[in-house]
């Protein structure tokens, strides 16, 4: 886009990421559910980005993403998961004339900063960061060189920050552990010489008469297999108890001494065909 | 050094806009139809032959179905995060392609420009950071179904993707080291004389294992473990925006392949033999080395998908934190020890390499000796908790009740033997009484027991 | 900005064409609700009380989150550590190790105390 003047592109870059982070900032407070806040304040974050990438600082830029987008609101969304924040919250104000409160300091940090930067900033000719970063061979360069001379001591005491924000977690949210860790192999091997059922139950015995759980299965020898009916039904005693003539039936057809349709009808006579088949 | 500046005219950056689009949208219907005939040849099946020349036209069937579909929205959804997820996944699985270079300098409609779409100097950088928003997406869809086994879809896998891309933004580190650059075209050029993939071997492999947890593919799919959670964080969705979803899956999978062939097998630059011919790095035909390359790593993904099986989520967090993390961290350490000793003091390579592998082997045989070590005394101390354990509940240790300790059986013992076991602590710890007690109160003789506890 | 201009069209695009699927479908597919149908799916049964509101997960999310972010900043500094290495003195080699050092005892205290285990 070379015909477009860098200025005015730049002007219309900062109105745009300036309206989409102050609506962000909005919505976060408007916002009913804690993950809305959250979305709208990834909103604010990603358009600092794109504002600093526009002011020459693409690093700083994706750094926020990365950091602030990636990893700081995730560990917010985590947490507003975690712990279940919801509108149901009480939302009544426990400390009294806060709102108040808030507003005057709001304002007062608003008039603060700029007319703060409003006389620091007057009269400063602009000359951008295309010079600083020049001077080393890029952005990266540049910080780099800065981050590890000049403020190499803050840098260090960075580590010190870090360490305690990880033991601070640690010890927020970790439950200590009693008793050793149970293995895949202990666990299994429990299961298998401990005496219980080791491979699923089997299904109960669900015929086309009875489409219900609480009918047991039949072992091949035709006695019940208690344990095919759940266990709660059991204990209340709720086993359907088996149906002889249905089972006496089905032994009868199996083994050829009857056969499917009408009850009346005469068992074959006919030696030569095999009982079920068609004739 | 030799970053490109670029500034195309804006018909150029539409052309490429459009052919990066279209290309990413038919390399996922391709990589499907590919994944599908891999895997079912690996399984002495066919797979999909039907529509079109050897089935390829299936997966855009399948869109095409997939378009026409019912769409079910859950009436607990949250609806307009619900409709946001799957836009968020598939604009920035698109965006993350931007920086990807695939050719040299070329003349289009006479226009010189390089293959690429755009590059700046934190371009590597700037493909974390669309993945890191990409995660949204998928913690958002899960969220707003308002339905459990995709809530807890969405944060296993969020909780997986931020695990393992530490290990991979710190196997990049290594590469930067040696390009000097974040800049992909800048990396691509830098590994002109020699691939990354030869000198900086642990790290390709611990980016190529990052990168298969990254995309939540097999055998790190957990997200969408079917046993357990049925389709992960996208159960919920149906019809084009479940598409967008497996858009979003196959497009990463392309781009953290074209990230690990500009990173680590030079880009676009020919392979050896082809590299002997002077034409090999110059014009169109880069692309097509570019091209096979990509498409050799997403072989190898769905070779991994055929072959094993899924991991335990505790294995796989215990793989991503405790051996990639520690093992990249070692790996940055060593490249940095050996590119100070060979700009400080006047090494030769082949001193250092001598030297490497000397260490090398004290490496690794002492933690060797160390491992043992650690698993006797682990060993050791799982004895000694399991004898603990086994030992019998003393309800009145050191003559005061006290519960159970995690794993005792909590006996019931009746109140003779109880008032028996008080007496013979007490006359045990009878020196440990403090003065302030009384020190024979409570105590009950054995005569009269009942006596003795209700006191 | 022209090499991020690129970007900005590309996106356009892509958050076009998902916008545009998302919504197609609303016209495409065909409709025909039950009460079954827009529940949330929990394989048949009656699904249970959602979680989110009430629910409570396992705080382990929050502890990764946080190394997350204790990792990330590390390899935020990382980045312009490596690509100026050249550029920089012994001495800065020697300020990037004992910053990793200090990072690495959060982490091995982290591992003995069995905060990285999963069950």
């Amino acid at each position: 886009m070379t015909s477009t003047d860098p200025s005015a592109a730049e002007a219309v870059v900062f109105w745009v990421c300036a309206f989409l982070s102050v609506v962000g900032g909005i919505g976060l407070i408007l916002s009913r559910r804690a993950v809305h806040s959250a979305l709208w304040v990834a909103l604010t974050m990603i358009s600092l980005a794109v504002l600093y990438i526009a002011n020459a600082a693409p690093f700083l830029g994706m750094v926020q993403i990365i950091v602030y987008t990636g990893a700081v609101m995730m560990l917010f969304l985590f947490v507003l998961m975690v712990v279940g924040v919801d509108s149901s919250d009480s939302l009544v104000e426990t400390l009294r004339g806060q709102r108040v409160a808030g507003i005057l300091l709001a304002v007062g940090f608003g008039l603060l900063l700029a007319i703060g930067l409003g006389s620091a900033l007057n009269g400063v000719p602009v000359v951008g960061l295309d010079g600083a970063n020049g001077e080393y061979g890029g952005n990266v360069e540049g910080l780099a060189r800065l981050l590890f001379s000049e403020y190499v001591l803050a840098f260090e005491i960075v580590a010190g920050l870090l360490v305690v924000a990880a033991l601070g977690a640690l010890v927020l949210a970790h439950r200590e552990r009693w008793q050793p860790r149970r293995t895949q192999r202990e666990i299994s091997q429990e299961r298998t010489r401990g005496g219980i059922h080791p491979a699923p139950l089997p299904p109960p015995g669900v015929y086309a008469r009875h489409n219900a759980v609480d009918t047991p299965a039949l072992l091949p020898d035709g006695s019940v297999a208690d344990i095919s009916v759940p266990g709660p039904l059991r204990a209340r005693g709720d086993l359907r108890p088996v149906d002889t003539a249905a089972v006496a039936e089905t032994a009868a057809l199996t083994s050829g001494e009857a056969t499917y349709g009408p009850a009346k009808r005469p068992v074959a006579d006919d030696p030569g065909t095999s009982p079920g088949e068609p004739s | 050094m030799s970053e490109y500046t670029f500034n195309d005219p804006w018909w150029l950056i539409i052309l490429k806009v459009l052919a990066i689009f279209v290309g990413l949208v038919l390399m996922t219907l391709f990589t499907i139809w590919w994944e599908r005939r891999v895997v079912s040849r690996m399984q002495n099946r066919i797979g999909p032959n039907r529509v079109g020349p050897f089935g390829l036209l299936q997966s855009l069937m399948d869109g095409f179905k997939l378009g026409l579909k019912e769409e079910i929205i859950p009436k607990t959804a949250h609806l307009a995060v619900y409709w946001i997820a799957p836009v968020i996944s598939a604009t920035m699985a698109f965006l993350a392609f931007a920086v990807i270079p695939f050719g040299p300098m070329v003349s289009i409609f006479g226009v010189e420009t390089p293959l690429q779409l755009t590059d700046f100097p934190v371009s590597v950088l700037y493909v974390l950071a669309i993945a890191s928003i990409g995660v949204y997406g998928i913690v958002l869809a899960g969220w707003s179904s308002g339905s459990t086994y995709p809530l807890l879809g969405g944060l296993r896998s969020s909780a997986q993707m931020i695990s393992y891309e530490l290990a991979m933004s710190m196997s990049f580190v290594a590469v930067f080291l040696y390009a000097g650059t974040m800049s992909t075209s800048g990396i691509v050029a830098a590994q002109e004389p020699i691939w990354y993939a030869v000198i900086l071997l642990p790290s390709l492999l611990i980016y190529a294992t990052a990168m298969v947890g990254e995309t939540n593919r097999a055998p790190f799919d957990l997200p969408e473990a079917e046993g357990e959670l049925v389709g992960g964080f996208h159960t919920e969705y149906s019809s084009l925006k479940f598409a967008l979803f497996f858009l979003a899956e196959y497009i990463n999978m392309v781009t953290v392949s074209a990230l690990a062939t500009t990173l680590f097998l030079g880009g676009w630059i020919a392979p050896w033999p082809l590299s002997l011919w002077d034409g090999a790095n110059v014009g169109w035909w880069p692309l097509l080395w570019w091209f096979v390359k990509v498409q050799l790593f997403i072989f190898a993904f769905i070779w991994l998908r055929g072959t094993l099986p899924r991991l335990r989520y505790d294995q796989f967090m215990r793989f991503g934190w405790k051996v990639l993390i520690p093992a990249s961290l070692l790996w940055i350490v060593i490249v940095a020890a050996a590119r100070v000793v060979r700009n400080e003091f006047s090494v030769t390579t082949q001193e250092l390499l001598l030297l490497g592998g000397g260490l090398l082997v004290v490496i690794i045989v002492g933690s060797w000796v160390l491992q043992v070590r650690s698993e006797r005394r682990e060993r050791a101390q799982v004895e000694a908790a399991k004898a603990e354990m086994d030992k019998p509940f003393d309800p009145y240790a050191g003559g005061y009740p006290v519960p159970p300790l995690p794993g005792q059986e909590f006996t019931y013992t009746s109140r003779r033997a109880k008032a028996a076991v008080v007496e013979g602590t007490a006359t045990r710890t009878a020196t440990a009484v403090l003065p302030g007690e009384s020190a024979d109160a409570p105590v009950p003789s054995t005569s009269d027991p009942e006596e003795g506890t209700h006191a | 900005m022209d090499a991020y201009a690129p970007i900005l069209v590309l996106g356009l695009l892509a958050a076009g064409f998902a916008v545009f699927s998302v919504t197609l479908t609303t016209f495409t597919g065909p409709k025909r609700y039950n009460r079954a149908k827009v529940d949330a799916y929990e394989c048949g049964i009656e699904p249970t009380p959602q979680p989110m509101g009430g629910g409570r997960f396992p705080v382990k999310y929050y502890l990764t989150a946080m190394m997350f972010i204790i990792f990330d900043i590390e390899i935020v500094f990382l980045y312009p550590w490596a690509v100026a290495f050249d550029q920089l003195p012994l001495f800065v080699f020697l300020a990037m190790m004992l910053f990793l050092f200090n990072l690495t005892v959060p982490y091995v205290y982290e591992w003995r105390r069995g905060g990285l285990d999963w069950d």
